[in-house]
């Protein structure tokens, strides 16, 4: 089910990009709407581990593989919650654009795409060294992030560029805020893995 | 029989135990139609006003605290209560419709129909073989006596661990297949219910695992009634979960009620009453 909602979730971020570099308004409602998809199999997902930890009383590896899903469980639906915010900025951002902007925005989606889907493979197969790969993955986003900031603060003077460039840049940080979460799901395949939580960079970075 | 953890390519899959019959109660009739029920011991009540209904080919537990008059209760559906000379049984307890308590009811022909297991396995000190066929053979049901023992012994997960040896005596088994004798037993007569009062508690885990096992398989075919004071067991087995407590009068006098009735998974994620949830998260006395 976990690996389903995963599928959601880069529909939804798929769906949440191309309303962006398109501007199109009414892909962008169709990915607010679908945000209850993802938010059905979180609920259902959430309950079966509630009552798995009820009934079953797992330990050891058991009651890890419970206690991560959980949390991988969250991290998606959050991803799933981004892509929502994204499609919104898109429905009040008005339309000029830059491509060069459009341009990064495509390249951080398509990294965001490959984060999420790294990250459940190597859940789903137990793959520490992938897991851990994530984070050189993240970098890469983090620094396309940095360049729309960059671009966004070279924009022109204008009312709406200023409007757009702002909207452009929350965008922007929803999707290194995705790109966090997959880093976090990594860690939590880590977690089961070696039975160890922690950070696969100190916080600091 | 725990969680699936399906690891193969990309799926993790969290289930409980569950098979096409499990936790919808509307769906499956009533077995047994329980009514105002209150049983003494002489002027000792041990179980005062209990109603409620078991439904087929599901496994309810009955749990609660020492005293609360489960095991008392469980002896009601196959009438054992009859051999206590000071028991007295009021209200009503159906069977199918039936009054299981009437006049013209045979005892011996309810537990027939109603088998029991008790805590500690009790095979007769005879063969394996003759174990299993001795009910059978009581009742007439002489037919074909070699294809009802395999097939009592296979249900009861047994048969390959003794089909070389069906001559044995019975005490030479291990305590985990003695009680599995002692269902092969009951099945041997064809009942629809089974009675289980701890069938585990002298058991080790191994042991305990596989009966719980065995009853997930054997609630296909029967309804089980099972009484239990691990709490953990009825959240693992039981579909629907009975919890009793005790109430104690002006004098002093303890007797058991029954609390709460309800899925085993509302049980022990969100009881109803707080005494079965005080009960269940150990916070009990």
């Amino acid at each position: 089910m976990l690996q389903e909602e995963g599928q959601l979730v880069i529909r939804a971020l798929r769906g949440a990009l191309r309303a962006l570099v398109e501007h199109d308004v009414e892909l962008a409602d169709e990915v607010i709407a679908f945000d209850d998809e993802v938010d059905g199999r979180y609920f259902a997902i959430e309950e079966g581990i509630q009552s798995l930890l009820a009934r079953q009383t797992p330990v050891a590896v058991d009651l890890r593989l419970g206690l991560a899903v959980l949390h991988v469980n969250l991290h998606l639906e959050r991803m799933a919650d981004y892509c929502v915010t994204i499609a919104k900025l898109v429905k009040l951002a008005p339309e000029t654009a830059d491509p060069r902007l459009i341009e990064g925005f495509e390249e951080m989606g398509q990294r965001a795409e490959e984060m999420t889907r790294v990250a459940l493979d190597s859940f789903a197969d137990r793959d520490l060294e992938r897991a851990e790969s994530l984070v050189d993955l993240d970098e890469l986003i983090d620094r396309a992030n940095r360049r729309v900031v960059h671009h966004v603060l070279e924009l022109g003077t204008t009312p709406e560029l200023r409007e757009w460039g702002l909207r452009m840049l929350l965008a922007s940080r929803c999707l290194e805020r995705i790109g966090d979460h997959a880093v976090d799901v990594g860690e939590r395949t880590a977690f089961l893995v070696t039975g160890e939580f922690r950070e696969f960079t100190d916080a600091s970075h | 029989m725990t969680e699936t953890d399906a690891t193969r390519a990309g799926e993790v899959t969290v289930e409980v135990p569950r098979h096409p019959s499990a936790n919808d109660h509307e769906s499956h009739e009533v077995v047994f139609d329980v009514d105002g029920l209150t049983v003494s011991y002489g002027a000792s009540r041990a179980l005062e006003n209990v109603s409620l209904t078991i439904g087929a080919k599901q496994i309810t537990a009955f749990i609660g605290p020492s005293g609360c008059g489960k095991s008392t209760f469980i002896r009601c559906f196959n009438r054992m209560n009859d051999l206590i000379p000071t028991a007295r049984v009021e209200g009503s307890v159906l069977y199918r419709g039936e009054d299981l308590y009437a006049e013209d009811v045979d005892p011996v022909e309810v537990r027939k129909l109603v088998g029991m297991v008790f805590q500690k396995p009790n095979p007769f000190p005879k063969s394996i073989y003759d174990n299993v066929a001795f009910g059978p053979r009581v009742l007439g049901m002489k037919d074909k006596l070699d294809d009802r023992v395999e097939h009592a012994l296979r249900q009861a997960a047994l048969w390959d661990e003794v089909k070389d040896r069906l001559t044995a005596s019975a005490l030479s088994l291990s305590g985990g297949q003695q009680q599995r004798l002692c269902i092969a037993r009951c099945l041997a007569v064809e009942p629809e219910v089974i009675l289980m009062d701890e069938p585990a508690s002298a058991l080790d885990p191994i042991a305990t695992s596989r009966i719980e096992d065995l009853m997930h398989e054997l609630k296909r075919a029967y309804t089980i009634l099972v009484v239990t004071h691990n709490m953990q067991q009825a959240a693992r087995v039981a579909d629907r979960t009975a919890f009793f407590s005790v109430t104690q009068g002006a004098e002093g006098q303890r007797t058991g009620i029954l609390v709460e009735y309800d899925e085993t998974n509302k049980i022990f994620t969100q009881p109803s009453d707080k005494r079965t949830e005080d009960y269940v998260t150990g916070r009990f006395g």
